[in-house]
């Protein structure tokens, strides 16, 4: 194994560990987050939405479920199942379009396992995880008729998106719908905070799970997350400082 | 039985995560070789995913058609376009004449002006940014596209030198040291969550796969 190879186990070891400390000190040492004003919303709109028989959709992206785009996808799937439960006797349940195949899967397999952890295991419809289109701007292009025509109220996109991010963010905005967006990519992000009431910035994205409450494990990694930043931050502080100072070259 | 199952599932999915996952740090060759054919197996897999993706499409929109709901004339132009291509294809493979004549002239085309149209609707958002969230924020991202913008820009006006130059060395200095600086920061949160949620899954406590 090379030098870099120790580092990354060792960081991961390091990322695993917390995680796990998080998870066992659980309600012993309550966490408290900064309150995050798309999150706070996000459950009136919700509430909203199921008194007026409107639905909640969710986007999970265009992005594929091999590699590394996949992980604010599956972000996006940790929400899919707490608004599920949360919306189970709601006239309407959720709807999730993707732009990955697997990712629909994914969906529908997700969509399914939340109804049944609340025993409404007849609420499940096999279209309500759909793949929308293959290509990016096709499923853009596909998300105004999922929008008009099926009584959208919350539209939230949490996934991989690239350029497309903008349209998707603005046809739920042209609806009224209430529009949360969030996504890994830079870029994609500052569309979003163009065009979306409620944009996701930087990692909040990932931390959707802890503020919806989907589980244990979710509060533990958003702890282990701001953990480790402030521990990059201290380490790249200090390495500036022993650069500056000429202590390391 | 279904509980068995689901940890079936759960062991088989942490399994082959953990086999990939070691793969990028240990170099023996069983271990590799194991990681490339996982990978290999998941790319074939979202290959037959696509398949399966297509049979929900059809059915989401084939229903459609069928109760006439609201919007069903768009689902009949999608299965019919559907049915069309995939013949086309099928039998005449995706290269054929006709095939590349439908991309070349439906396809492309619809895709170009969606691009064209995010350029509007960028525009349209800007102004409707300024009236929805007036916040520090929302005034230095605006300030700043705007400045980038124009700095980027070919310069109208002749005879404006060092003007140009102070703007454009301006604009090179924010997008190359302020913003480059805050997408960094921005990187390294995306990959401490990225981190997170692969942990999560490993650990098999957040199941896509079902169970």
């Amino acid at each position: 194994m090379t030098g870099s190879a120790w580092q990354g186990l060792a960081a991961l070891a390091v990322f695993l560990g917390l995680l796990l400390l998080f998870a066992a000190l659980g309600r012993r040492l309550p966490a408290t987050f900064r309150p995050i004003p798309a999150f706070e919303a996000l459950g009136r709109a919700i509430e909203r939405a199921v008194e007026a028989g409107q639905r909640v959709h969710i986007s999970l992206g265009t992005g594929s479920t091999v590699g590394q785009e996949s992980a604010p996808a599956f972000a996006g799937l940790a929400a899919l199942s707490s608004i599920a439960r949360t919306t189970s006797m709601s006239d309407r349940p959720v709807v999730a379009t993707t732009g990955d195949a697997a990712m629909a899967i994914l969906a529908r397999d997700t969509l399914r396992s939340a109804y049944q952890s609340v025993g409404a295991a007849e609420r499940y419809e096999p279209t309500a995880g759909r793949l929308l289109a293959p290509t990016p701007f096709s499923y853009v292009a596909g998300l105004p008729l999922v929008l008009a025509t099926e009584g959208v109220a919350v539209h939230m996109l949490i996934g991989s998106f690239g350029v497309e991010a903008a349209l998707a963010a603005d046809f739920g905005e042209r609806e009224n719908a209430f529009v949360i967006a969030g996504t890994d990519d830079v870029q994609s992000q500052a569309l979003f905070f163009a065009t979306a009431e409620y944009p996701l910035i930087g990692e909040e994205v990932f931390a959707t799970g802890a503020y919806l409450e989907v589980g244990g494990l979710h509060t533990a990694s958003l702890r282990t997350q701001d953990v480790l930043r402030w521990a990059i931050i201290a380490l790249i502080l200090g390495g500036t400082l022993l650069s500056t100072f000429g202590v390391l070259r | 039985m279904r509980v068995r199952l689901s940890a079936l599932w759960a062991a088989v999915a942490l399994a082959a995560g953990l086999f990939v996952l070691l793969g990028y740090f240990v170099q023996f060759k069983a271990i590799q070789d194991l990681r490339l054919t996982f990978l290999h197996w998941a790319v074939l897999l979202a290959g037959a995913a696509l398949i399966v993706g297509l049979v929900n499409l059809v059915s989401v929109h084939w229903r459609k058609v069928g109760l006439l709901e609201e919007g069903w004339i768009y689902s009949a132009v999608l299965i019919l376009a559907l049915v069309i291509t995939l013949g086309l294809g099928l039998f005449f493979g995706p290269d054929n004449a006709v095939a590349l004549f439908i991309f070349s002239n439906f396809q492309l085309p619809v895709e170009t002006s969606l691009m064209a149209l995010l350029a509007v609707s960028l525009v349209v958002a800007g102004f409707r940014l300024v009236s929805r969230r007036r916040d520090l924020y929302t005034l230095i991202f605006l300030a700043t596209a705007l400045f980038v913008m124009v700095g980027t820009a070919p310069w109208p006006l002749p005879g404006l030198g060092t003007f140009e130059v102070v703007v454009r060395d301006l604009r090179a200095w924010i997008s190359q040291v302020w913003a480059a600086g805050g997408a960094r920061g921005i990187l390294l949160g995306v990959a401490l969550g990225a981190t997170a949620t692969g942990l999560r899954v490993l650990l098999g406590t957040e199941r896509p796969y079902g169970g």
